[in-house]
């Protein structure tokens, strides 16, 4: 709707005024103009696109924005580079609202622009649903931050994850409590498939473990402000820390809500709890709060100049995944380098072939099935309202 | 069950300042007005903008500068309640039921998406945060800010019960919900009655989005969603269209929750609370006060 009727507007206005529009308006116009020339995807003269799905709406389009800023960041340095193959890249954004439907929409709308590799992917249960979409395209989908191990137990062959899987998380967490010597834990999620992941696999891996007794697994309803509920559930069975495994927003509320009711113990939160403002909804609770995270521009070192870039594109800071999605288009370019084409086969072949490119989460290796070789989560704490690195794992 | 009780109260009497928007508008003119959740929503951004436009303020004056921001913002959403109706419902007074259901669900979209547009997806961690002394009360942790909020409401909900009851704007409400045709024959000035009632209970709703937003500290432009459902559900379980049927619902709803999360954990809390609705309804389809409809031949 929004392109088409920017798209009318234009048309009625003098062209010159075009020459002057941003990429990323030309990116809309182009995407609803070339649709049918574009459908050729192996055509070879014309920008080479970047199909990226990812929540623009809903509650999850703050992080949405943090990761289409990021992507856009590595398609203009490398445009400024001379593109890829001696063609520039384009990003097309389609939102996915963090919703099942919206995102087999967007994903059906990213094909049939010509898309050439996917890179998006922030929702694990709205991601899902995108993949026999993009395997039938035969395009290849980097997925910069759903985290579901669902997404790799399909065993499709186009999907590969540059972020942690659920399962590495969990063992970041067990690795933590034991170190830590935390004995009673409560894990809760927020009934979302990434959060129920990390929740059931984190309790697996505990109780196989043994050290430390999962004295509660339970479920809440996102998007509402009152959890006396589970706060009160909490209360009861006292553990020594608990495991929030949701998103921040409700994350927040409840540590909040925690700290009211007298809660002694410890709070780590997962990996879609790390945002700032975790700690402006938590107010005061959210000090001393652990997060199991991969490493973000702050807590990196040596990422002083990319934060500095950014702010300078965006004028605003870069969130969670911001990195990620950075990479994602960064290792896509790299594949349709080393592939020497736009085929999604072939770039499938040069994405299992890379071995130790420079990524923010380090070197890059995919494993067999298509996930990152080590997880490369670290444990974080809320300092002064802020997240830093309390713990490398190593 | 002190703590089970005390947290259904303070749930249930948000609903119930919700609900009351609903039952309300439906009592008067048969809409399922799904925008009102998103009013609350409204409500609780007007108080965002107007406490961080008064910059810092002292702790100790927090309680006061909230409770003008809330009348504040009280009359603001009641004025946007006025204008949804003169622009989108009344229209369509006319009209078949479905397509103002419909055109609600639009509002509802429309409110949501433009605060989103305006506000910026992020959510917002509210200025002034009520946090207050806990103490213990017959086993119930309580607290301060808790008794406030609660006070408050009740204080609106008598209020609207005596204007109701006893005003004759009240009496003008009454008989529309009776026969709208017949109030007019009456002389009744029906849009005007309308007017009004779209005013006071977006005004309600408004309340307890400035409320909600200083107790819990976080509001998003989504935050009207589920609470509307809920408000809705209070509505019909205290009978839709009465006004202590909504206040009842609400805490109804509060309690079934509370003990519901209690008895089989808090997964369930929502599974229990729906199914008990159903079966409520299948014994009593008109709630717990509502009249049977007595069908006109």
């Amino acid at each position: 709707m929004k392109s088409g009727k920017r798209g009318t507007i234009l048309v009625g206005i003098a062209t010159a005024v075009l020459l002057t529009t941003s990429a990323c308006s030309g990116g809309l116009l182009g995407g609803g103009g070339d649709g049918a020339a574009g459908g050729d995807a192996s055509g070879d003269s014309g920008p080479i696109k970047i199909g990226m799905v990812i929540p623009i709406s809903g509650s999850s389009a703050p992080t949405g924005e943090y990761m289409k800023n990021g992507a856009q960041l590595a398609i203009d340095e490398i445009n400024a580079d001379g593109g890829v193959l001696g063609r520039q890249l384009e990003l097309d954004v389609e939102d996915e609202a963090c919703d099942a439907q919206q995102s087999v929409a967007g994903a059906n709308k990213a094909v049939s622009n010509g898309v050439v590799v996917s890179v998006g992917g922030y929702c694990s249960g709205a991601t899902l649903p995108t993949i026999p979409i993009f395997q039938k395209a035969g395009i290849p989908m980097i997925i910069p931050a759903a985290n579901s191990q669902d997404l790799v137990n399909q065993g499709a062959e186009n999907v590969f994850m540059i972020n942690g899987t659920g399962k590495q998380q969990s063992t970041a967490a067990l690795t933590f409590i034991k170190k830590e010597g935390f004995e009673t834990v409560a894990i809760v999620d927020d009934n979302t498939s990434y959060s129920k992941d990390i929740n059931t696999e984190s309790r697996a891996q505990i109780e196989e473990d043994g050290s430390a007794e999962v004295v509660l697994s339970t479920s809440v309803t996102a998007g509402e402000s009152d959890y006396s509920a589970v706060v009160r559930d909490i209360m009861g069975a006292n553990p020594a820390l608990v495991y929030w495994t949701g998103y921040y927003q409700e994350g927040g509320l409840i540590i909040n809500q925690l700290k009211n009711a007298g809660f002694a113990g410890q709070v780590m939160v997962a990996d879609g709890s790390v945002d700032p403002s975790l700690s402006q909804i938590a107010g005061a609770g959210a000090e001393g709060v652990f997060a199991t995270m991969t490493q973000t521009p702050d807590t990196l070192e040596g990422a002083e100049d990319w934060i500095a870039n950014y702010k300078k594109a965006f004028s605003s800071d870069p969130g969670p995944y911001s990195t990620q999605s950075y990479d994602a288009v960064r290792l896509a370019a790299e594949a349709i380098d080393k592939a020497e084409s736009t085929d999604g086969d072939d770039i499938i072949k040069a994405l299992e072939d890379i071995d130790g490119f420079q990524m923010f989460s380090g070197p890059l290796k995919f494993t067999p099935e298509h996930t990152l070789s080590s997880g490369g989560f670290v444990i974080l704490v809320v300092k002064d309202g802020k997240f830093v690195l309390e713990d490398d794992l190593s | 069950v002190a703590q089970l009780i005390w947290d259904g109260l303070f749930v249930g009497s948000f609903y119930a300042l919700i609900a009351l928007g609903y039952s309300m508008v439906y009592g008067i003119i048969k809409l399922l007005n799904f925008a009102h959740g998103d009013i609350y929503m409204l409500g609780a951004f007007i108080g965002f903008a107007a406490l961080t436009s008064l910059g810092g303020i002292p702790a100790s004056l927090s309680i006061g500068a909230l409770l003008v921001v809330m009348l504040l913002s009280m009359a603001l959403t009641g004025t946007a309640g006025v204008i949804i109706e003169r622009l989108a419902y009344r229209p369509l007074r006319g009209a078949p039921r479905l397509a103002v259901l419909i055109t609600a669900v639009g509002v509802s979209f429309s409110l949501e998406y433009g605060i989103s547009a305006i506000a910026g997806p992020n959510p917002k961690a509210f200025p002034v945060r009520l946090e207050g002394n806990v103490f213990d009360l017959i086993g119930a942790r309580v607290s301060l800010p808790q008794i406030i909020l609660i006070l408050i409401a009740a204080v609106l909900m008598i209020l609207l019960n005596f204007y109701i009851q006893s005003t004759s704007t009240g009496r003008a409400m009454r008989s529309i919900a009776l026969d709208r045709n017949a109030s007019l024959l009456m002389g009744i000035n029906v849009n005007q009655v309308i007017t009004r009632t779209f005013f006071i209970g977006s005004a309600l709703a408004g309340a307890a989005g400035v409320m909600a937003g200083a107790y819990y500290g976080k509001i998003d432009f989504l935050m009207g969603f589920i609470i509307g459902l809920k408000a809705f559900t209070a509505a019909v379980i205290g009978g839709i269209g009465n006004i202590r049927g909504a206040m009842l619902g609400g805490l109804v709803l509060g309690f079934v929750e509370a003990f519901g999360s209690e008895w089989f954990g808090g997964q369930w809390r929502d599974v229990f609370a729906f199914a008990v609705l159903i079966l409520f309804l299948t014994l009593r389809p008109t709630g717990i006060l509502g009249e049977r409809v007595t069908e006109r031949v």
